[in-house]
């Protein structure tokens, strides 16, 4: 035990290189995957590791639920306690709890609700594809079963008949590779370990861009659908009422151009190995690395403290 | 939902025909001051409004797209009890009022007075009220980033340069259908 238990809290660290190079090295359906199974992975321990401090510093607390052998100072001595550092890991996994559940309700009550708005609706919708009549331009995926794509008229307006093909085909590719539930998993991760933010936003760009990738095969031309998220960016960023829903996500270096600019550069390599350079693999391999140690350290405590549980707890 | 308000008329059928207009008037009005209780609270009016905890449960969108298609299928301006003799089902004349409010303050009904009462219009179809209602979804929502994969995301005013300055290489090499990609955004 000791400090080594408290390492998984850090290690999220690890995985910002490889987040930060992943967008230009790599393919976005590696990088998506890569990132999101890092980023699970790490939000995992980082959660054992919260919880393992609380159950040795409840121990300490009159009134914990924990069995009464736990006070037996045999087990005290057995267990390098600190208080204060299960006190806090009280709070921050009550935070952690509390903020997952919230995420996950509020996916849950958007995904309803759109699919309600959808269902009294029946006309609205042909196919996959509804389309409703609203001045504001929108295009999304709204997973399900089964799985819509929901576009406003304006938005359909704005687009030629092919970039509106590029634009069914990207939300399709969405639908398939059933992206909300990346998009959730490492949005929970952040939740669980706020130095998993810079992922959460690698891994929605990288689905984005998938995505795109997906769209222009289908379509057959790059440059349609560089086209066509390039337009829509645009006339959405000129409607007047649209800057509000935005800016949560309004980021400095604006995912938009860097779509159109990847799109209108040749196709990604598929290939992982070898890795295009050196700064790629450096950082794979810290990433790895801070996973593989952080996995083993939360596995190593949590195996350590139940072999204690057990053997304190006549059960 | 007759005994649900009680002081008001226990039977649907007098109030049809023979209530005067005022009467039903003030009960828009009262119910309309209810329907903002219920849209603003989302806890448990039932107590306190009987009325719009029972709207609550029998699910808001389906009434209002029922209310909706059978004010589309009227020729013209129908009154509310119009609306309540055709609509399906045993819905009280005050349920009527309420969904008509609710949909006028979604913009999805005009109203004008005749007389002493509203007679009503319908201003949107089916898939307008759709559109509304899943305008409320995305708007109640300030990071549906986070939930829907969106085709586009926010623009920065340095990146609506960038993007024009690609979109114009975009077009540059070849131009065959669609000159108005560059100036026409």
């Amino acid at each position: 035990m000791g400090v080594f238990v408290c390492l998984p809290l850090v290690l999220p660290l690890t995985a910002l290189p490889i987040a930060r190079l992943a967008e230009q090295h790599l393919h976005p359906r590696s990088a998506t995957r890569l990132l999101a199974v890092v980023g699970v992975l790490l939000a995992l321990c980082s959660t054992l590791c919260l919880g393992l401090l609380m159950v040795v510093g409840t121990a300490q607390l009159p009134g914990n639920p924990l069995p009464d052998s736990w006070s037996d100072p045999q087990v005290r001595a057995a267990v390098p306690y600190e208080e204060k550092a299960g006190i806090v890991a009280i709070g921050a996994l009550a935070a952690v709890l509390g903020a997952c559940g919230w995420t996950v309700y509020r996916h849950v009550r958007l995904r309803i609700g759109a699919g309600r708005a959808l269902a009294a609706a029946p006309s609205v919708v042909s196919g996959d594809i509804a389309v409703l009549p609203d001045p504001e331009p929108y295009a999304y995926a709204l997973p399900g079963r089964p799985g819509r794509v929901v576009v406003s008229t304006a938005m359909t307006e704005c687009l030629d008949a092919r970039e509106r093909r590029a634009l069914i085909a990207h939300e399709r590719a969405h639908l398939a590779a059933r992206h909300h539930r990346c998009l959730l998993a490492v949005q929970l991760a952040a939740r669980a370990n706020p130095f998993l933010l810079p992922l959460r936003t690698a891994v929605s760009f990288s689905t984005e861009r998938w995505a795109d990738e997906e769209a222009a095969c289908a379509v057959g031309d790059r440059r349609v659908v560089a086209v066509a998220v390039g337009k829509a960016a645009l006339y959405s960023h000129r409607a007047p009422d649209v800057s509000v829903g935005f800016a949560a996500f309004a980021a400095p270096a604006g995912p938009v151009p860097r779509r159109v600019a990847a799109l209108l550069a040749p196709v990604p390599p598929v290939r992982l190995w070898p890795p295009s350079s050196a700064h790629v693999a450096l950082a794979a391999l810290i990433a790895a690395v801070g996973t593989a140690a952080s996995a083993l350290s939360s596995l190593n405590a949590a195996v350590t403290l139940v072999g204690i549980l057990h053997a304190a707890t006549p059960l | 939902m007759d005994s649900a308000r009680p002081g008001h008329h226990p039977d649907n059928e007098p109030l049809r025909d023979g209530v005067p207009a005022a009467e039903r008037l003030s009960a828009a009005e009262q119910l309309s001051g209810l329907d903002a209780v219920a849209a603003g609270s989302t806890g448990s009016p039932g107590a306190a409004h009987p009325g719009s905890g029972r709207l609550r449960r029998r699910g808001q969108g389906e009434l209002e797209a029922q209310v909706l298609a059978v004010l589309r299928s009227a020729d013209g301006p129908a009154t509310a009890g119009w609306v309540q003799k055709h609509l399906e089902g045993d819905l009280a004349y005050t349920t009527v009022i309420t969904i008509l409010s609710r949909l006028y303050a979604k913009k999805a009904v005009t109203r004008s007075r005749e007389g002493r009462s509203y007679t009503w219009t319908s201003a949107s179809d089916e898939a307008g009220l759709a559109a509304l209602r899943m305008r409320r979804v995305l708007d109640g929502e300030r990071d549906r980033d986070a939930v829907l994969a969106r085709f586009i995301s926010a623009l920065s005013p340095g990146d609506e340069e960038r993007l024009r300055a690609l979109l114009a290489r975009a077009d540059a090499p070849d131009d065959p259908d669609n000159p108005r990609d560059t100036e026409g955004l």
